[in-house]
């Protein structure tokens, strides 16, 4: 227990000289029951590694995809699913979600998601936020969503840790955690903080003062990070005659992101100022993993490509402020095309109604960019919402696509799911059904819906 | 000599108006749908006469038209956006590009004067399939002001089609109770019913007071009824839209999901005998018998399932499909102006949730013009205008386009800021 302990002491944080006990805070506790063998044959899957099998099988067994392809044999005792040469997809992955923290109903008493009360605030955490019976993830469980990620909001320059979870039931938010996924942090643009606080005749309140309120977090960062180096490089004596430096919640989650262990989720509109953003991360050493909302991606995407950076997007969201006036359809298509079909794109919601069907969001970019005169393939679409997502959320080892090791998150769709009347049919998280359109008691109803309509119904 | 002038007058005019009559177009070979009993006709062809539909047919031929094949291509009415702000907004946050709200005006507020035909979100729109819009103010009051109807064709002087064709109010929100909202449009009826303007609604507020007072003096019911509560007071502009609505001129749009709200506002349309639409209807499936009963017609986004509020918690997907087979007529919707084409991307979910997708066209062109008596609008028929879109698939699926836009018979160019943008960046 000790050595096991210790192994995550050095696996998470390993720049922080924290104790065992507060380095195991908050860890996710899923753990799915065993799925025993589930084999999916006759499907027509989207691998979401850009491959498409016509006519293939997906082995499941104990939780993870153990194989697939063309001519799996049938292991004895598996469950069979005749997908019937219907379309399989890996699990949905929303990179940019506020389920949780801005549940439904919409209620003061639980909009949890904005702690706009200073504009550098990276020592909250959204998932103290998140109300695990918020009603609006089994909507998405029923689009496909498998894994979700949840960000505090847009208000201010640095607005706290993000977290990633699973899309299943649970009481706690540790339950739904998704295991080994690393923290990211928010950090955004623009208008909103700008009006946010220059609303409040304090900074700030234009785009310059912005980058200065990043600059200066980053470069008090940079000062606590030198203090506790300088403190673990003394002799075990000298350690001994003085107290090891004390901790700050703010600037733990900064230099966490100095070290490369936290993920920059950057909520970010403009072309020019994610290459500002970008050459922030230069001057202070860090990496931008994903801009998101990134509306005026394609006026910077082969900056994006040049550095390694996803561009997370709606399909067609425009025009509820300045900063999103310039949408163009195609956004996604020319951040995927980019130097050479190098780029990263995401299609991501922000919605609880956009992310029960970010597959529909895919196919109008998808269209859109062949309209313009791309090829892009459903197999490559796919990764928009799967793949491209893990990979920009550090969990591209575990989900995103369909390959042997993977966690089994898994999708049938009743047809094309790049249509408008496509609805998926079954989901599987880790291998085990949670939706399954013939069994009208999947998904399980969150708390809040139970008798909610009338005492004897049930929302859903 | 002259009578021979005169003759030679009449003559030439004669040919002149022949000849400007004579504007013929033949859309030749394409899947049409009408939304109309004739549903879907494969292979056919449509003949437009100076803006007007003339015939639908196979093999259509005319000698003076000029022909389009459309081989391969889908042809549809134009969508109709019901309640949207198009060409009052242009940013939503930017409150000096907004022009849909009023603290002056309530019922009155009429925004025909503000329309902006060159808004960016018209040519975009008009890209996305919409070729009507029914303009609507969204005043945070119980009224929000004149729903008035403009053609997405960007001519500033030719947009507008229909002033103030209905009136709308919302129930929900804020901290008064629904009830004391009910009383107040009640009251407010009331106030209006029995307000004579005469022929001049430009009366000064002391002329209303005084007409108040007169008729209280004739009746103590009157008196009783125009009482309205101190906080509100509405100018003579208002209560000629209140007016109308009591005469049954124009319909009252009403914003309610909760089930029990909208059996509250049924009973009431009986009870002042109004022309009665909801907007909304979130929860409308589970009193869809009463609103067929009513003959109420609904304004629905059929996209939004989230249960966003105690009074919409029995959101779902199916919604269209349920109160569309207990008879009710519905109206699609977007839940966002900017986008109020993605109206279709809600009828195609709503097809995908069973609604039967001749219907769902219908709720997008021909049961909106129905609903607000736009004369000759909304389908495929002869005699109808030619509002037109041709796209390169089902104008439901969401990886449609459109290719060609016809408003009134007329090419108008299917072209945005946003299409020279993706040019400009594109190839870079």
């Amino acid at each position: 227990m000790k050595k096991y302990l210790f192994m995550i002491f050095i696996g998470t944080f390993s720049f922080l000289t924290l104790s065992p006990e507060e380095t195991k805070a908050f860890e996710s506790t899923y753990e799915p029951n065993d799925s025993g063998d589930v084999f999916i044959e006759d499907a027509r899957i989207l691998t979401g590694t850009g491959k498409e099998i016509l006519k293939g099988s997906i082995l499941i067994s104990s939780n993870k995809v153990k194989a697939i392809g063309e001519s799996l044999s049938k292991p004895p005792g598996a469950k069979v699913i005749d997908a019937n040469g219907k379309w399989v997809t890996p699990g949905i992955i929303d990179i940019h979600s506020h389920m949780g923290v801005y549940p439904a109903p919409s209620l003061r008493s639980s909009s949890d998601g904005n702690e706009a009360t200073s504009p550098v605030t990276a020592h909250v955490w959204a998932e103290h936020s998140v109300w695990t019976q918020d009603p609006q993830m089994p909507l998405a469980l029923k689009g496909g969503i498998t894994t979700f990620h949840v960000l505090p909001g847009s208000a201010n320059l640095i607005g706290g840790r993000g977290v990633t979870l699973k899309n299943i039931w649970s009481r706690t938010v540790q339950g739904m955690k998704f295991p080994g996924a690393p923290y990211t942090l928010k950090m955004a643009c623009g208008e909103n903080p700008k009006r946010v606080y220059g609303g409040r005749n304090s900074e700030p309140s234009t785009r310059m003062g912005n980058v200065a309120g990043y600059r200066k977090a980053w470069i008090r960062a940079q000062g606590y990070r030198n203090k506790l180096e300088e403190y673990k490089s003394k002799s075990e004596e000298a350690k001994e005659l003085e107290y090891a430096p004390s901790r700050d919640l703010e600037l733990e989650t900064l230099v966490g992101v100095l070290e490369g262990e936290i993920l920059i989720q950057n909520h970010c509109y403009r072309g020019e100022e994610m290459a500002v953003m970008l050459d922030i991360a230069k001057e202070f050493n860090y990496k931008v993993t994903a801009f998101h909302h990134a509306v005026e991606a394609y006026k910077v995407a082969d900056i994006l490509a040049d550095n390694g950076v996803c561009a997370a997007m709606w399909a067609d969201w425009w025009g509820f402020k300045h900063e999103a006036f310039d949408m163009v359809w195609e956004n996604a298509a020319i951040v995927d095309q980019a130097n050479s079909g190098t780029g990263c794109a995401i299609i991501h919601s922000d919605s609880a109604i956009g992310i029960q069907r970010l597959n529909q969001e895919a196919a109008k970019a998808m269209a859109a960019g062949n309209r313009a005169g791309f090829n892009i393939l459903p197999s490559r679409a796919i990764k928009w919402i799967t793949s491209n997502p893990a990979k920009a959320l550090g969990i591209a080892d575990k989900v995103g696509s369909l390959e042997a090791g993977k966690m089994a998150d898994v999708v049938i769709w009743d047809g094309n799911p790049f249509s408008v009347y496509s609805k998926t049919e079954k989901v599987f998280v880790d291998g085990l059904l949670l939706y399954d359109k013939d069994n009208p008691s999947t998904p399980k109803a969150t708390d809040f819906e139970l008798g909610i309509i009338n005492s004897q119904e049930n929302r859903l | 000599m002259k009578i021979n002038k005169k003759i030679l007058i009449s003559f030439l005019s004669c040919i002149i108006s022949f000849l400007s009559f004579s504007e013929e177009l033949l859309l030749k070979n394409a899947k049409i749908h009408t939304a109309t009993e004739r549903g879907t006709l494969e292979n056919s062809d449509v003949l437009i006469r100076d803006g007007v539909i003339l015939r639908i047919g196979k093999n259509l031929v005319s000698s003076r038209a000029k022909e389009k094949d459309l081989s391969g291509k889908v042809i549809s009415p134009g969508f109709i956006a019901p309640q949207t702000q198009l060409g009052i907004v242009e940013i939503e946050l930017v409150p000096e590009t907004r022009d849909d709200r009023s603290d002056i005006y309530s019922a009155g507020l009429s925004i025909d004067s503000a329309f902006n035909a060159s808004s960016t979100l018209i040519p975009y729109n008009l890209t996305g399939g919409i070729t009507l819009s029914l303009t609507t103010p969204s005043s945070s009051g119980l009224f929000s002001g004149l729903t008035s109807v403009f053609s997405l064709s960007g001519s500033l002087e030719e947009s507008l089609v229909i002033s103030n064709i209905a009136l709308s109010a919302n129930i929900s929100g804020g901290e008064d109770s629904m009830a004391a909202k009910i009383l107040l449009l009640e009251d407010s009826l009331n106030l209006a019913a029995i307000t004579d303007f005469g022929l001049s609604p430009f009366i000064s507020k002391g002329e209303v007071q005084n007409a108040k007072s007169r008729n209280n003096q004739s009746n103590y019911y009157k008196i009783y009824e125009s009482s309205l509560p101190e906080e509100v007071s509405y100018s003579a502009r208002d209560l000629v839209a209140l007016k109308k609505v009591v005469n049954r001129e124009i319909p009252l749009v009403v914003k309610a999901n909760r089930a029990s709200h909208i059996l509250a506002l049924i009973d009431f349309a009986k009870r002042k005998n109004i022309n009665l639409i909801i907007h909304g209807a979130k929860e409308g499936w589970r009193v869809s018998r009463q609103l067929a009963k009513a003959k109420i017609p609904v304004i629905l986004q059929p996209i939004d399932n989230i249960p966003n509020s105690f009074n919409e918690l029995g959101s779902r997907l199916d919604n269209a499909y349920l109160l569309n087979k207990s008879g009710v007529t519905i109206l699609i919707g977007s839940h966002e102006t900017h986008n109020a084409y993605l109206s279709r991307q809600g009828a195609g979910i709503a097809v995908s949730y069973g609604l039967p997708w001749e219907e769902a066209l219908k709720g997008l062109t021909k049961n909106i013009a129905d609903v607000f008596n736009l004369d000759k609008r909304g389908s495929i028929q002869p005699g109808y205008i030619a509002d037109i879109v041709v796209w390169n698939g089902d104008p439901l699926e969401v990886t449609s386009f459109v290719e060609e836009a016809y408003l009134s018979g007329k090419a108008v160019p299917v072209r945005n800021r946003s299409m020279k943008l993706k040019d400009r960046y594109i190839n870079q």
